[in-house]
């Protein structure tokens, strides 16, 4: 679209220009119109000029005989001025007389009826109608055939056509305009709401996200709820991001006021034995507010729905495997029993690495923290699918959705932070793969499960 | 111009010498004043004879003095054959046969004239803007004295059918006009009488009864009235006769109360003239105020152009004369006219009515 294209400039555009087609189609229709109706009248005048000349045809000395009326050829030219053409012809076609010697009727069938041809010729240059009478003596006994011609110039014609399409032509001028300024009136008038609309938009509190009320028309109805739907989501989006920011802080808060009481603590003291636990403490404190801020922070970036990382192949088993490694010391610390079930054969998706490990190292660390005494993490083919399955109490199924909220938690807990699942559930919606939380085995503990989509690599 | 009406209308021609004074091969030469090379040149073709057209050319060669001006004074019909003949001779044709002249404008041998001046020229004077009646000439009768002072007054058509009806024995052989059959300018005058009028044919029956001699031309009449062979001459040319009859105050010049007659000389340029810009330029001199007012002045024409007044004018011939004036109207039926056939048709007519009471 070019700029400074605009609706009124179409809508113009296009309506004006089949009213133009339409007036341009009207004009030559009157013309043609005036033309005939001037044709008419005149042709009423080769009519009566041949009558008058056929009247005067007699039968004398045995030929043709014609006393011409002067009369005949005055009807001819009216104040025009025309030229003026006559003849009269016998049956074989010779002229009897005649100032001119004008084309034949070119009819073919034989009339024994007086009956009259009217048409347009080019003769000698000049642009004639003419008038061809065929008819026949009405005497006694002799009914000899001839034919009366007469012609003239088109002067008065077309001084006539012109006359009536010019009085045509004011009146369908008048109806044009008339046309247009309504046609003026109405698109402007079509088109204020659409002003009504900007307007609304451009008066609003940039801070407000409320719907938009004012009426409008249907058209434009359905783009202010479209847009009353964007801004409802806005503000949902905008309160859950209130929500977290502020859980957000909360968590932050938490550890860090604690820090602080352990170091105001140990500072009352002066045995450096305490010092050294305090340290310790706050160390496992300072650890703790640190991952979760990495986790606040992955989960921010993984909600942003303009984060479109680049997806590369990755096998699963190879996944699973250097996870088991990286957690089976913590978890065997803890006396968790990680185990581990690969597929048989290879299974390639696409992914991030680190994104998936550290899923599989929430899940993990998620199973260790709720009593899970025993963890898998199994990898499947057909479709590609990882879960991580624990044998602790589990989620009761109507919770379960419950917990991939931010912040969650099942049960008051220090040590966790609410958002392990929901970063699993991030990076589930970036790879595009569907988290499924069901029971486990004998309807025990959790079984957490990443079902990738079939376009394996 | 048409084939088939052509053999009869040429010899009708033939005879339409209504400029009697005419022999051919006159003609006027004015050089131009300076080299105003090729196309300043003008040629005109007239049927007018050389005392009448030399003031009107001598005026224009006065106003154009670079233009070499060529006149050819030619009988009407020499006019019109030549016409035909080689259409890209003549700028301007003038000529008093007035059925030719509009028949050839009919046909598209002229050229339309868009000046200011043609605008202005009356439209009855006119046919478009291509043929342009310059001159207004009654066609008169002559009566000689000693006919008045005998049986009184002649003043109209009908006191000339009462005279001949009356008097048919004294006026035998006394009385003179045109022959129809063999003069042109009769012809028309004959054809536009009797479409004037049905008691037309009553005067031919008189003027047959009277035994009256038949001649050619307006000269042959006015010769012998002036002679005293006739006493009464029916339709002669006006203009000529006022400059022949100036001096014979024997004779006197009457225009018909009831009617007079009035034709008109017409000129028009040709499509192929050779110098149309000169032609044009002495057409609006012709139906200017200067040309009207030498026609008017310095000769027995008759100017038609309606801001002139006095003698000479049609102005004045209409305030004088009222109603009674009949010019021939410049339009189709002077075609008809030209009908071979209606021709035929009044001549024959003419004969019987003019033999219906022939005394021998």
């Amino acid at each position: 679209m070019k700029r400074g294209d605009s609706l009124y400039k179409r809508l113009l555009g296009w309506l004006l220009l089949p009213l133009l087609v339409l007036g341009s189609l009207i004009l030559i229709q009157a013309w043609v119109d005036a033309q005939r109706t001037a044709d008419r009248a005149f042709d009423r005048l080769l009519e009566a000029a041949s009558l008058a000349i056929a009247e005067q045809v007699q039968w004398q000395d045995d030929r043709l005989w014609l006393d011409l009326p002067p009369a005949a050829l005055e009807m001819l030219a009216t104040d025009a001025e025309e030229r003026v053409f006559y003849s009269l012809v016998d049956d074989q076609g010779h002229v009897i007389t005649g100032n001119a010697e004008l084309p034949a009727d070119p009819r073919q069938e034989e009339t024994s009826d007086d009956t009259l041809l009217y048409r347009d010729i080019d003769w000698q240059g000049m642009t004639l109608r003419q008038g061809v009478r065929r008819t026949r003596l009405e005497e006694w006994r002799i009914r000899e055939p001839f034919e009366v011609r007469v012609a003239h110039s088109r002067e008065g014609r077309d001084a006539l056509t012109a006359e009536l399409w010019r009085a045509n032509l004011s009146g369908i001028v008048i109806m044009g305009s008339l046309a247009v300024i309504s046609l003026l009136f109405a698109i402007r008038s079509a088109l204020s709401p659409l002003t009504r609309l900007r307007r609304a938009i451009r008066a609003r509190d940039p801070r407000t996200l409320a719907p938009l009320e004012l009426p409008l028309p249907r058209e434009l109805a359905e783009l202010r709820d479209t847009v009353n739907g964007l801004l409802t989501r806005m503000r949902r989006v905008r309160s859950n991001q209130e929500r977290f920011i502020g859980d957000a802080s909360h968590q932050l808060r938490t550890p860090l006021a604690g820090l602080s009481a352990r170091a105001e603590l140990a500072l009352r003291q002066d045995d450096p034995a305490r010092w050294k636990e305090a340290l310790v403490a706050m160390q496992a404190t300072s650890a703790r507010t640190a991952r979760l801020a990495g986790q606040l922070l992955s989960l921010t970036r993984l909600d942003n729905p303009e984060y479109r990382p680049d997806l590369v192949p990755l096998e699963l088993n190879a996944l699973a495997r250097q996870a088991l490694h990286d957690h089976w010391g913590t978890c065997h610390r803890q006396g968790v029993d990680l185990g581990m079930e690969t597929a048989g054969s290879e299974v390639w998706i696409r992914g991030i690495d680190w994104l998936l490990a550290e899923a599989i190292g929430n899940l993990i660390d998620n199973a260790c923290r709720y009593g899970g005494r025993r963890v898998t993490v199994q990898v499947e083919d057909k479709p590609p699918r990882l879960t991580v399955e624990d044998d602790g109490p589990g989620i009761p199924a109507q919770k379960r959705l419950l917990m991939l909220r931010p912040f969650h938690r099942d049960r008051d807990d220090q040590e966790g932070s609410g958002l392990g699942l929901a970063i699993v559930d991030g990076i589930a919606r970036t790879h595009r793969a569907r988290l499924q939380l069901s029971a486990g085995h004998d309807d025990h503990g959790l079984r957490v499960t990443l079902q990738f989509t079939g376009d394996t690599p | 111009m048409n084939r088939p009406g052509r053999p009869a209308s040429r010899w009708l021609l033939l005879l339409f010498l209504v400029g009697t004074f005419v022999s051919a091969d006159e003609s006027l030469y004015y050089p131009a004043a300076s080299d105003g090379g090729p196309n300043a040149s003008l040629v005109i073709h007239g049927a007018l004879d050389l005392p009448q057209m030399s003031p009107l050319l001598e005026g224009f060669h006065r106003q154009n003095p670079g233009l070499e001006v060529h006149y050819r004074n030619l009988t009407t019909l020499a006019l019109h054959e030549r016409f035909l003949a080689a259409p890209d001779e003549a700028d301007v044709l003038l000529s008093s046969a007035m059925p030719w002249q509009y028949r050839l404008a009919n046909a598209g041998h002229a050229r339309s004239l868009d000046s200011p001046a043609a605008y202005r020229w009356p439209a009855w004077a006119r046919w478009r803007h291509e043929l342009f009646a310059i001159t207004f000439e009654p066609i008169v009768m002559v009566v000689n004295e000693t006919v008045i002072e005998r049986f009184g007054e002649v003043r109209g058509h009908a006191d000339l059918l009462a005279l001949l009806e009356r008097h048919a024995e004294t006026l035998q052989g006394k009385v003179v006009t045109y022959d129809p059959a063999i003069s042109g300018a009769g012809y028309t005058y004959a054809i536009e009488e009797s479409r004037l009028s049905p008691r037309y044919w009553d005067l031919v029956a008189a003027l047959g009864q009277a035994d009256t001699e038949l001649v050619e031309t307006t000269g042959a009449m006015l010769e012998g009235l002036i002679e005293g062979r006739y006493l009464v001459g029916y339709n002669l040319l006006g203009s000529y006769a006022r400059a022949r009859l100036a001096d014979q105050p024997q004779l006197r010049i009457v225009m018909p109360e009831d009617y007079t007659l009035v034709t008109q000389r017409l000129a028009l340029i040709p499509h192929q003239a050779p110098h149309p810009a000169a032609a044009e330029r002495f057409m609006d001199y012709l139906i200017d105020k200067t040309g009207q007012t030498v026609l008017a002045r310095e000769t027995s024409l008759g100017a038609i152009h309606p801001a002139l007044e006095g003698a000479g004018t049609a102005t004045s011939l209409r305030q004088e004369r009222g109603e009674t004036l009949r010019p021939i109207i410049l339009g189709p039926s002077l075609l008809a006219t030209l009908d071979d056939l209606k021709r035929e048709a009044l001549l024959s007519r003419w004969q019987r009515e003019f033999s219906r009471r022939a005394s021998r």
